[in-house]
Formats: C-alpha cells, sequence, structure tokens
C-alpha cells in the first residue's frame, strides 16, 4: 500500500471478471494459490481474509496480545456486505437445473455461507474465544466496527479487540449496482465534474485495539440513519452530518480541529454532490479534504477499514493521498487533488451505506 | 453488565403478542390449527412497503411492538438487529438470477439484500436517526446480539432495541440452516437507572460471559421448542419465557445460558427491577 500511494499507482484495471459483461474498471486483488483455508469455509472472501491476515505481521501482533491477556479477553469485531456470497453464487451455478434444489456436497458449507462468515473464520483461525460479531451495514460496516470494539473495550468485556473488514468482488454487486447505474465504465473519479460513478473493489484489512496507550488511537466514533431511503442519501446529508458531529463530539474536538478527512466519496453524481456540500458548510481552511477510491476501488463494507487504515497511514507517515483520477474537483469543496507531505495529528474517516446507515470515526497521533 | 428489561415483542407460529407467549406458557403448548401469520407492519410508509419482504416485515414489526411494550421513544432508541442467516430469499433470488445468463437484478431486491435491509426499513419507518446496526452470528446471534445491544444501552447511558429474526429456510438453503419455520423476537435494554415508562417489563437483568469448552443453550419449555425448532434466533424464546415468568411474579428470579460463540456463552440472571 505505501508503494502505491508513494509511487502514485491506482490498483484500477479493466481485466475481465469471470462472467461479467459489464464494462468496467475494478480494484481486483490477486489472491496467490497458497493462500488457502479449510474446504468447510472455503471462499473467495475467507481466503481474502486469509491473505490479509499474514501481511505485516499482524498475527504475530494478536499473538502478543493473547499471550498478555488470554485468548477469551481477545475479540472479533470484523465488518463485511458480501461475507462469502461469493460461495454461494458458486453453488448456485454448479447446481443441476430441473434436479434437486440441493448444494453439491463440497458446498454443504454452513459456516460459509451465512452473514456472520467472516468473523467466525477470523476467531477460529486466529484461537480467539472472546465475544465476536460480524457487522453488516452496507458500505459502513467496517468503519461500524471501532464503535462496537470502543463500547466493548469501555464496559471492560475485553482487554482487546480484533477489528476488520473483508468484502470480494463477486457477481451480486458487480450486477447489483450495475441494476442502479451506479458503475463507471472508466477509472471513477471522486468529486470531479465529470465523475460517473462507482468503480467496485475488493479488499481486507485489520486493525488490533486496546485501552493500553499507543501511538496511533481511535478517539471519538459516530454512528446516524438517514431515515429517508434505502438507497438514496438524505438530499441535505442529514445523517452524514449528524455522524460526523457525533465522531466529533465524542472525541472532544470541532471540525476546525480535524487535520485531514478522508470522504467517503464514491464517485457517484448524488454521494460526492451531497457529501461535498455538508463538509464544505463546516471545513476549516487547514483541512485535506480527499476521497481515496480512485486507489483502491470501492470496497464496500471493507471500504471503512481501508480508509481508515489510509487515514492512520496517513497519520504516521505524514502523506497525505490525493484524490486519484480527478484532475479538477468540482466547485464547492477543494479536495486535495494530489498527495502531499504534510504532518497531521488528527484525522476522521466517513462512511455511509444503503439502508441510510452513517459512520464516522475520528484517529489521532499520540 | 448490569440492565434493565423494559420490554419485549415475541412473532412465531401462534405467537403474535406478549399476552400470546403467557397463553403458551399456561396451556404448555401452541393452540391446535397455530399458524404463523405474516406480519404486515402499518407503520412502514405505502412507498415502502410495497418493496419489503417477509424478512423485513418482521423485523419491523417487532422493533415496533417492543418500543411500543418499553414505551421508549421509537424516534430516539438506537437499534441492534440480529440475524443467523439473513435474507435467504433474497440471498436465493439473487444467486438463481446470476446463473442464468440474463443476469439483471432488480435495483429494489439489490438494495434490499444489504443485511441491514430491516435496520433501513425501521428507522424510516419510525424517522429515527439514532446508530443502528446489523449483527451477523449465525447460531450465535442472540447472545452476540445481547451483548452489542447490553454495551451500547450502558456505553451511550440510553435505552438499545435488539431484534433477532431468521425466516423459513427453503431448499438449498434448508440443509444449510435447518429453520422450518419464521421467528423473531425483541427486546428493550435500558440502563439500570432508568425509569420504567411503558406497562410492559421492570426486570434487572445481569449479563455474564463464561468461557467453556463447548457452549449450548438452555431450552425453552417444550411448549415453547416446538414454534420455531431449528430457527437460530428461536433460541430466544427461552429468555422471553424466562423475563415472562419473573414479571408475572411465577418466579422470584431466573437464570439461563444463551451460546455467544462456539466457546463462549452468556450467562443471564433475571429478577424484579425493585428487587
Amino acid at each position: 500500500m505505501q508503494q502505491s500511494l508513494e509511487s502514485n499507482q491506482s490498483g484500477l484495471s479493466n481485466d475481465a471478471w469471470p462472467a461479467c459483461d459489464i464494462p468496467c474498471y475494478l480494484g481486483r486483488v490477486e489472491i496467490p494459490d497458497d493462500v488457502i483455508v479449510p474446504e468447510s469455509r472455503w471462499s473467495r472472501n475467507n481466503r481474502l481474509v486469509e491473505y490479509a491476515l499474514r501481511q505485516d505481521n499482524f498475527e504475530r501482533h494478536v499473538g502478543a496480545a493473547v499471550e498478555r491477556h488470554g485468548a477469551h479477553r481477545v475479540g472479533v469485531v470484523m465488518g463485511t456486505s458480501t461475507s462469502s456470497i461469493d460461495r454461494t453464487e458458486e453453488a448456485y451455478r454448479a447446481m443441476d437445473e430441473g434436479a434437486a434444489e440441493r448444494f453439491a456436497s463440497e458446498f454443504l458449507q454452513p459456516r460459509t455461507h451465512n452473514p456472520h462468515a467472516p468473523g467466525d473464520y477470523l476467531a477460529e483461525r486466529l484461537g480467539l474465544t472472546g465475544p465476536c460479531i460480524t457487522v453488516s451495514a452496507a458500505c459502513a460496516s467496517s468503519a461500524k466496527v471501532f464503535a462496537a470494539a470502543e463500547r466493548w473495550l469501555q464496559q471492560g468485556l475485553v482487554d482487546a479487540v480484533v477489528v476488520g473488514g473483508a468484502d470480494t468482488l463477486c457477481l451480486s454487486v458487480l450486477y447489483g449496482f450495475h441494476s442502479l447505474q451506479l458503475v463507471s465504465d472508466e477509472p471513477c473519479r471522486p468529486f470531479s465534474p465529470q465523475r460517473k460513478g462507482i468503480s467496485l473493489g475488493e479488499a481486507a484489512g485489520f486493525a488490533l485495539l486496546s485501552n493500553e496507550p499507543a501511538e496511533l488511537s481511535v478517539t471519538g466514533v459516530g454512528e446516524s440513519c438517514d431515515a429517508h431511503h434505502m438507497s438514496t442519501a438524505h438530499p441535505e446529508g442529514l445523517g452524514a452530518r449528524l455522524s460526523m458531529e457525533r465522531a466529533l463530539a465524542a472525541a472532544g474536538i470541532t471540525f476546525a480541529d480535524l487535520d485531514y478527512v478522508n470522504l467517503h466519496g464514491t464517485g457517484t453524481r448524488a454521494n460526492d454532490e451531497i457529501e461535498g456540500k455538508v463538509c464544505a458548510e463546516v471545513a476549516a481552511p487547514h483541512t485535506l479534504f480527499s476521497a481515496t477510491k480512485g486507489w483502491t476501488g470501492h470496497a464496500l463494507g471493507a471500504a471503512g477499514i481501508v480508509e481508515s487504515v489510509l487515514a492512520m497511514n496517513a497519520l504516521l507517515t505524514g502523506l497525505v493521498p490525493g484524490t486519484m483520477n480527478t484532475t479538477c474537483a468540482e466547485p464547492g469543496l477543494p479536495v486535495l487533488l494530489e498527495s502531499v507531505h504534510r504532518e497531521i495529528k488528527t484525522a476522521l474517516s466517513n462512511s455511509f451505506g444503503f439502508g441510510g446507515n452513517n459512520c464516522s470515526v475520528v484517529f489521532a497521533r499520540a | 453488565m448490569n440492565v434493565n428489561v423494559a420490554g419485549l415483542a415475541v412473532w412465531g407460529r401462534g405467537l403474535t403478542s406478549y399476552d400470546d407467549l403467557l397463553r403458551v406458557m399456561q396451556t404448555g403448548g401452541l393452540p391446535d390449527g397455530a399458524e404463523f401469520i405474516a406480519p404486515k407492519p402499518e407503520a412502514i410508509p405505502s412507498r415502502e412497503r410495497r418493496r419489503a419482504g417477509l424478512m423485513i416485515n418482521l423485523a419491523v414489526t417487532l422493533a415496533h411492538q417492543a418500543c411500543e411494550h418499553a414505551g421508549v421513544d421509537k424516534s430516539l432508541v438506537p437499534s441492534v438487529f440480529a440475524s443467523g442467516m439473513g435474507d435467504t430469499d433474497i440471498t436465493d433470488y439473487m444467486c438463481r438470477k446470476l446463473a442464468q445468463p440474463d443476469k439483471m437484478l432488480s435495483p429494489t431486491k439489490f438494495h434490499n439484500s444489504v443485511h441491514n435491509a430491516p435496520s433501513g426499513y425501521w428507522t424510516i419507518s419510525a424517522n429515527n436517526r439514532a446508530p443502528s446496526t446489523f449483527v451477523g452470528g449465525y447460531d450465535y446471534s442472540v447472545g452476540a446480539g445481547l451483548i452489542e445491544a447490553a454495551s451500547q444501552a450502558l456505553a451511550a447511558n440510553q435505552p438499545v432495541l435488539l431484534v433477532a429474526y431468521d425466516i423459513v429456510n427453503r431448499p438449498p438453503f434448508s440443509e444449510i440452516c435447518p429453520a422450518g419455520e419464521s421467528f423473531g423476537a425483541a427486546v428493550v435494554l435500558a440502563p439500570i437507572d432508568w425509569p420504567a415508562a411503558g406497562a410492559g417489563l421492570n426486570l434487572r437483568m445481569d449479563l455474564v460471559l463464561e468461557s467453556v469448552a463447548a457452549a449450548s443453550d438452555t431450552q425453552p419449555s417444550p411448549g415453547l421448542k416446538q414454534v420455531a425448532a431449528g430457527n437460530p434466533s428461536a433460541v430466544s424464546l427461552a429468555l422471553l419465557e424466562q423475563l415472562a415468568a419473573v414479571q408475572e411474579g411465577q418466579d422470584d428470579r431466573a437464570a439461563l445460558k444463551l451460546r455467544a460463540a462456539p466457546q463462549l456463552e452468556l450467562h443471564l440472571g433475571i429478577c424484579p427491577a425493585a428487587g
């Protein structure tokens, strides 16, 4: 990730996706063949969880937390929208038409064909026996994991929590967003006046949270609902504004204290217009705003964790990512086009999803 | 964690209200010919209601009933929706369609396919902008949902609604999860000093996590066990039964356990709030 950020390289490409004839660009992850999971858990989504788990010594950090606190004192909160539906799609494709309505034997995987699959897999894989849930709130899923983890830590249910998210490309999301006419036929250009919609992506990522002091901290999480429409944001961005305000209030700061905002910035006409309007009204002159889905694609249920990691990375390295693919921003919110180096201390990440579900997370560097 | 339980709701075969629950507890079984009545939540605006399927209607009906029972403000209460399998009717539609040459999906069915769809319809119908989430917990969804709702009630210091539900699984999903009937339940958990406002429940519940080699659930009594055997959300019947027994003075206190993860049990102790 750091390498892509430094060399200004987007992960989007227009390589074809199997059995998909929608013209589009995708943020696809090449999962190496040696990344395998047990047969009972086999799915692209679980393999992506496994692949991400092998990065950056994450397993070792979790191991240290287990050693310190005990496996029963470490919780899991995963976020997903797709769960392992990639595998369910495969099971249906393999079903004989007209024959009995049964999955073939290799698809009889109860712990895979359900919304809890990624959290359940992760806990078993890491040997964690504390509380474990999988949050599914569309594109806000893996931002809301920080809220649940914070509450568990606060109530003393656990000493540490593995939070994260995983979503995979599959026909459900490709044809689903296509049915809503939201998929761009070019690499997405968030906040560009010429934007044509989203580029879908897939991703998995994690963070290990505890009450102990660390270089980075989650200082506030805000959650809200639009109470407006299932797939269209509130026209005045009421829910988006509420989630940001609640996150800032929880962190004990104001908009003026924010150095960086990683926008939800999907590249659709409606999202960017509404989010841009809400942010422009409250933005302080020094605050940097950028949307990073031009780098990664919209990883849906994993977007929250991906963009949280990007925000935390900006806090740690001082490299604030620009809005890839966007050459000129729509009037209103002055989004950062090119990446810049700047020492920042406080960042907020926005994630908004279907069902009118919104979440904002504030991170700070000590 | 210590919370108050302010109200409940239940919907399954022969059960559409708290009074139905009490009747089954009294007689020891469902009345002859009891059926599952499809819920039709009038509270969902008609534009949205046309688009809602069984699972959404079930969850939203329970949400409204539990809030009314507890006497909490529907527009302010944060909510946790929990399900073992999610909407298998929609999953079936999507996967079946995508296995065919013409893969065009209905946009409405697609936006209803997000697991937080019931939360979306609920918040629209209640004009509620409080936090709302969906917890997937497979066989552990009721226990996991209780942990999530109780910790939120304490952290936010306000009542939180928990709705747990699963719909009947038809082939091929019936081999994945043997839910032969739809069932759902809801409770409103509040901070312990929260004043009882409704005619519902006035109970105290403590929740303790216990690590075990293999977690198991307290079973509901035989009369209630027949309501929706195999439905992941029906394990909540043991909780509803004990809540009702203490509320109605049949028992001074009650204790039960529910699975929250393969090696984690949630131990629940229930007593009157005044006690």
